[in-house]
């Protein structure tokens, strides 16, 4: 086999084809960077790139056995995780001049375990909330790639990279893979270690990943979470999904309605059940007490900020915090039990089904990238604490994509993500 | 003359001019000067940060009911002036780039941090240099092992603890003061070292419930509002748990003092059993520990292996041993406790149970078992440890509180009840 441009392949391809000797990790890392150094203008996905260290780390990658499934494989982290030698600039200037971290995040160091290399630091909003960084959608430069994990999304849609980490506490990994057009991995909440991630909101913050397969975000969260999610997922014989206007149908726009609907019929044309449901009662109130859970979780985890370097936060960070911190403790509380809530029910419409699916975004990417867009589509499942698989496949009306999310109960990421799998096929063909 | 053993009544001292940030801190340095070491509960103290703070502190309005009371922080939480190192040489010497959530909120409602005190490595069980003050030759158990001692002995009045298993409670309990581990969740933990990510909580030890309830609000950025106290003797559920078969005599001895100190103070006390699911809570709670420990240590287990204790070492090797499944039938066990445990408050406002299962050990290596505290912190309930009681050994013992998930106010105002009842 002979590999023309390495960044064009699969992250489990990759780890092959280095594995049979027919790619190294340098090779690999080298033909990243060099994408990246001819397309990182125009895209703005990264913060920091040590060149010189990731290919030295590939070298020395090369010179051992494989340690893991994706030895050799190289990825991006978004800038609200720690890595080792890089300063943590979580999107803000009160970390311009912050020394670097001195040690890596669990989910860096797991993945270096593994062999892999970490590339440098991507871009994310402002503590992965609201405003803005510069990273542009690489399928049209004038749009938004979401967030708030932009610059991890971007960069895998755009081949710098065939893997990224993110994190999502309202819809931060699910919206923008929606926006890029490539897959999302969010796993059930808790399972990918989250020390050494800047903490927004307690409760709902989960490490996920970028990838352009789905079985290559089963195979990095794996390594991620340090045991086998869906290794490779299990291939189905006849898909059982359900199909949902959920509580955040009516925020969505008619351009997700269509490719919602749109791939529910193909996917029945390919071969699935297809079942349309009601979600519990218990979901009602979720996009509501996500939002309040967040706000008022993000205004006292961030308290340094907020406290002591007020002249660096965003006016829209302050006032975001702001209604947060002036939420009382009883609407917390209340919100927090609609979350127990959810989580209990989660479980009761998925005795029959393998995947609930629906459009991961309230529409196309939105042609403004201070725009990152709304998270209404994702919030009531990081509520739920869900594993959810993002897939490309659809297209809006401006030529954009528009993801379908499959979602699980939480424990059960190996079903969702070979339905998911499988969803990806049958849009694609 | 300065009194270091109540921090809203300094507070308020302060706020009439009777004295200032400044003086109390200096007061606080002279003990330590005088005692540390004896009882070495610092890991880094910043007499002249502290100093400088304190007069800042005093030249302002009072920002809040513990205006200008200086704190010690336990050294797994970060500080954006002071080394931040975890208990373990992975990290000697880091310098964190903010402060945690806890301690910048703690700095906001006006209080000076004193220094950092010791932990053990990653609050787990390899102990620091820390002694009991009480007598030098035993623990003062862990892993809150400075913030125990430092209140313990009148070096500060307030100090920040964190319990994954029994590091806020059993201190606390050895040391003599009062040790108060809030719900799970009550506060937020950014920029604190985690350890098992649905076990952490941050908590406080004082001299008295009132103390530790307003520092847990602070750090929580809550108002802070101390509970009104009862207005009638409490109703007690005697509890000795599923931990039992861990206790000593002078454990057996102290909770039943405990139980004819409350019945004389007028408290109903009535024999309480766990529900069913909290039979398998204690293997449960190892196994969610170990497990997730494992993944939150990832970096120091794969990059300094060499480096970490023995005892950590068998603790991460344990957590690899656990399977995801494993896991996840400990999540289920902890459900079914969660959704079992207010049926343990039939009738009784609060559980009474050891603090610990005796006195403190004798020499330091030992911070001693955790074994009645790790059923509290696995189903998230608020704990308070009230001191008073002496041992057979002549060292401090305590009897724990526990109320319902998010009853904190519960357990803070019969434990304050119970504080002046047994002695101290």
């Amino acid at each position: 086999m002979s590999i023309d441009d390495p960044t064009q392949l699969g992250a489990l391809e990759a780890a092959a084809a280095i594995a049979a000797g027919e790619l190294t990790a340098e090779a690999l890392t080298a033909a990243c960077l060099d994408r990246i150094a001819e397309r990182d203008g125009d895209i703005g996905a990264w913060t920091a790139v040590d060149r010189e260290r990731a290919l030295a780390e590939a070298r020395a990658r090369d010179g051992e056995e494989a340690r893991g499934p994706l030895h050799g494989v190289p990825f991006g982290v978004k800038d609200i995780i720690d890595v080792a030698g890089y300063r943590t600039g979580m999107g803000s200037p009160i970390y311009r001049d912050a020394p670097p971290a001195s040690a890596d995040a669990a989910a860096v160091a797991l993945a270096r375990d593994a062999g892999m290399v970490p590339l440098g630091k991507t871009v994310t909003t402002e503590f992965a909330l609201r405003t803005a960084g510069r990273t542009r959608n690489p399928n049209r430069l004038t749009h938004s790639p979401g967030g708030s994990s932009s610059g991890s999304a971007a960069a895998t849609a755009d081949f710098h990279t065939p893997l990224a980490i993110g994190t999502q506490t309202g819809g931060s990994v699910i919206r923008p893979a929606s926006y890029c057009g490539v897959v999302g991995f969010k796993p059930t909440f808790g399972r990918i270690p989250r020390a050494g991630v800047k903490s927004v909101s307690e409760s709902l913050d989960t490490v996920g990943v970028f990838a352009r397969s789905v079985a290559d975000a089963a195979a990095f969260a794996s390594v991620l979470e340090g045991v086998d999610v869906a290794s490779p997922p299990a291939p189905l014989t006849r898909p059982r999904l359900a199909f949902a206007r959920t509580p955040a149908w009516d925020h969505l726009s008619p351009a997700a309605h269509k490719a919602g609907r749109d791939a529910a019929d193909r996917a029945r044309a390919a071969g699935a059940s297809v079942i349309e449901i009601e979600l519990p009662p218990a979901f009602r109130d979720a996009i509501d007490a996500q939002a309040t859970i967040m706000s008022y979780e993000a205004s006292r985890s961030l308290a340094y900020e907020l406290r002591f370097c007020a002249d660096d936060v965003s006016p829209a960070l302050k006032a975001y915090v702001g209604a947060g911190a002036d939420m009382n403790r009883e609407a917390y509380d209340e919100a927090r039990n609609v979350q127990a809530s959810c989580r209990a029910a989660l479980w009761s419409f998925f005795a029959d089904i393998g995947a609930l699916i629906t459009p991961a975004a309230p529409g196309e990417a939105p042609g403004n990238p201070a725009d990152t867009g709304s998270p209404v589509a994702n919030q009531i499942w990081t509520m739920a604490g869900a594993p959810v698989v993002g897939v490309p496949g659809m297209t809006g009306p401006e030529g954009l994509p528009i993801g379908m999310q499959a979602i699980g109960p939480a424990g059960r990421a190996a079903d969702v993500l070979a339905h998911a799998a499988w969803l990806h096929q049958a849009l694609a063909d | 003359m300065v009194d270091l053993t109540d921090a809203l009544a300094l507070a308020r001292a302060i706020a009439a001019g009777e004295t200032t940030a400044v003086a109390v801190v200096e007061a606080a340095l002279a003990r330590i000067e005088a005692r540390d070491d004896a009882v070495r509960a610092w890991k880094t103290l910043a007499p002249e940060q502290a100093l400088a703070e304190a007069a800042a502190r005093d030249a302002e309005a009072p920002r809040s009911p513990l205006h200008g009371v200086p704190v010690g922080v336990k050294d797994v939480l970060d500080t954006a002036d002071l080394p931040t190192g975890y208990g373990s040489p992975i990290h000697e010497g880091a310098q964190p780039a903010a402060d945690a959530a806890a301690v910048a909120n703690l700095r906001d409602a006006g209080m000076v941090v004193l220094g950092k005190t010791v932990t053990t490595e990653f609050a787990m069980r390899t102990p620091g240099a820390t002694r009991n003050p009480h007598n030098p030759g035993h623990t003062p158990g862990g892993s809150s092992s400075g913030s125990a001692a430092a209140v313990a002995d009148g070096q500060v009045p307030l100090a920040i603890g964190t319990q994954t298993s029994g590091s806020v409670i059993r201190p606390a309990a050895f040391c003599g003061v009062v040790g108060y581990k809030p719900s799970w969740g009550y506060g937020p933990r950014a920029g604190l070292k985690m350890l098992a990510e649905s076990l952490d909580v941050v908590g406080a030890m004082a001299h008295s419930a009132a103390d530790a309830q307003a520092l847990a609000q602070a750090m929580a950025g809550r108002p802070v509002a101390p509970t009104p106290a009862l207005d009638r003797p409490p109703r007690l559920g005697l509890c000795r748990s599923p931990s039992w078969p861990s206790i000593e005599p002078a454990g057996d001895a102290a909770l039943m003092a405990a139980v004819d100190a409350a019945r004389a103070g007028g408290a109903n006390v009535v024999d309480v059993d766990l529900p069913a699911p909290f039979a398998d809570a204690l293997t449960a709670h190892d196994v969610v520990m170990t497990y997730e420990a494992r993944g939150m240590l990832a970096y120091e287990r794969t990059r300094h292996w060499s480096a970490l204790s023995p005892t950590l070492q068998d603790a991460m090797n344990r957590g690899a041993a656990a399977s995801l499944a494993d896991y996840e039938a400990a999540i289920a066990t902890r459900r079914a406790c969660r959704a079992a445990f207010a049926a343990a408050f039939d009738g009784v406002d609060a559980l009474l149970t050891p603090s610990a299962p005796g006195e403190a050990p004798a020499g330091l290596e030992f911070t001693g078992a955790p074994e009645f505290n790790r059923i509290w912190t696995f189903v998230g309930a608020p704990c308070v440890t009230v001191p008073g009681l002496t041992g057979p050994g002549g060292l401090p013992m305590g009897a724990q509180i526990i109320a319902g998930l998010g009853q904190d106010d519960r357990a803070l105002a019969v434990a304050g009840w119970l504080q002046p009842r047994l002695g101290a």
